[in-house]
């Protein structure tokens, strides 16, 4: 749930990227902490198994600034893919104020990509949310692969987007899409917030 | 030392426990991690950071505790080699705060910080607000604003 300060004017959203195994949750959050100035983000916690596998979540804080007269910042997690941390991925999302959906593109991924999307609406029910209600974008990542290997953004979007939400390409290890993502939820985020709908 | 409130009516009590504690840093924080009062620590950031890692360490305690079909860890304690750690839920009109207090060994000791935990959380129940109805937070035009930050941020 986002916090909101009138009397200092500052607010804080979460927002939890999610997705299957291996989809690059973790690499959007790395190329963000190399391409924010030290003075705009805080540490990057990883909480990582000796494989660097995520065992329970990655956490970057960013500063975005002024906006319309508020100090805005951004806690940016991420969940462990893999399917037995299910536990801790449902702990993550805990007062989540959006979410990135980050599917893996490879045409082999896309059953791993369902079974996540179906586990993130399951986890976000048992929080009480539903994930209609919540802001949500989705990134096609590892658009960067070979054709024959990949399945293009616009069929993701057939196999994945249900609601229709923003979706984006990506190849979040060189950065592209990274921001535009980051952007894109961002702005659904606090238009929620500019709405006065409960955040 | 910073001392600061997001929500003013968690600062009396948190400067108050700090006093009669001895406690270093404290950090007065939703079950979801946001900080809502905050004593010791200089960058924002890292305040952050350790809000996420006790409100994480709180929620997976709690979910053993559900496992085990048991009431929640009233609180959880480690004890380090100079510095202590001390991490407690308290249930209050604004929802389920997790309070987070370092204390050094040669000022503190966990029976101090225990025994004025319980008063921090009679105080903190007894500020908290009842919940207000949602309110317009930012103007309509705030994109603008977003996409100069954000451009900014990454050197766009």
């Amino acid at each position: 749930m986002s916090l909101v300060n009138f009397t200092a004017r500052e607010i804080a959203c979460k927002i939890v990227y999610y997705g299957p195994g291996r989809s690059g949750k973790t690499t959007n959050l790395h190329y963000v902490y190399d391409r924010v100035p030290d003075s705009r983000r805080g540490q990057m916690v990883s909480l990582a198994t000796q494989t660097d596998r995520t065992l329970f979540f990655d956490f970057l804080p960013i500063d975005l600034g002024q906006i319309s007269g508020f100090s805005t910042r951004f806690q940016l997690y991420t969940v462990p893919g893999q399917v037995y941390y299910n536990a801790t991925r449902r702990l993550v999302l805990q007062g989540a104020d959006g979410v990135v959906f980050v599917a893996d593109s490879q045409a082999q991924q896309l059953d791993e990509n369902l079974e996540s999307l179906q586990n993130l609406q399951s986890n976000l029910l048992e929080h009480g949310v539903d994930v209609r209600s919540l802001p949500l974008v989705m990134q096609y990542n590892k658009q960067d692969l070979p054709r024959e290997l990949i399945l293009a953004p616009a069929d993701l979007d057939d196999a994945l987007n249900f609601r229709g939400v923003p979706s984006f390409g990506a190849d979040a290890l060189h950065g592209a899409g990274v921001f535009e993502t980051l952007k894109g939820i961002s702005e659904l985020v606090l238009k929620r917030l500019a709405a006065g709908s409960p955040a | 030392m910073t001392t600061r409130a997001v929500e003013p009516w968690t600062l009396e009590p948190m400067v108050g426990f700090v006093q009669e504690a001895g406690a270093r840093l404290v950090l007065v924080m939703t079950s979801a991690g946001q900080v809502l009062a905050q004593h010791g620590f200089s960058r924002a950031m890292d305040v952050m950071s350790a809000a996420a890692l006790g409100a994480a360490i709180m929620a997976s305690t709690d979910e053993i505790a559900r496992q085990l079909d048991q009431p929640p860890f009233a609180a959880l304690n480690h004890q380090g080699e100079r510095h202590g750690i001390f991490l407690a839920a308290v249930p209050t009109n604004r929802g389920r705060l997790v309070v987070l207090v370092v204390y050094d060994l040669d000022v503190s000791s966990l029976g101090l910080v225990q025994l004025f935990f319980g008063q921090l959380a009679a105080d903190l129940r007894a500020a908290s607000p009842k919940p207000e109805v949602p309110k317009q937070v930012l103007a309509a035009d705030f994109e603008r604003d977003l996409g100069n930050s954000l451009n900014a941020l990454f050197g766009r």
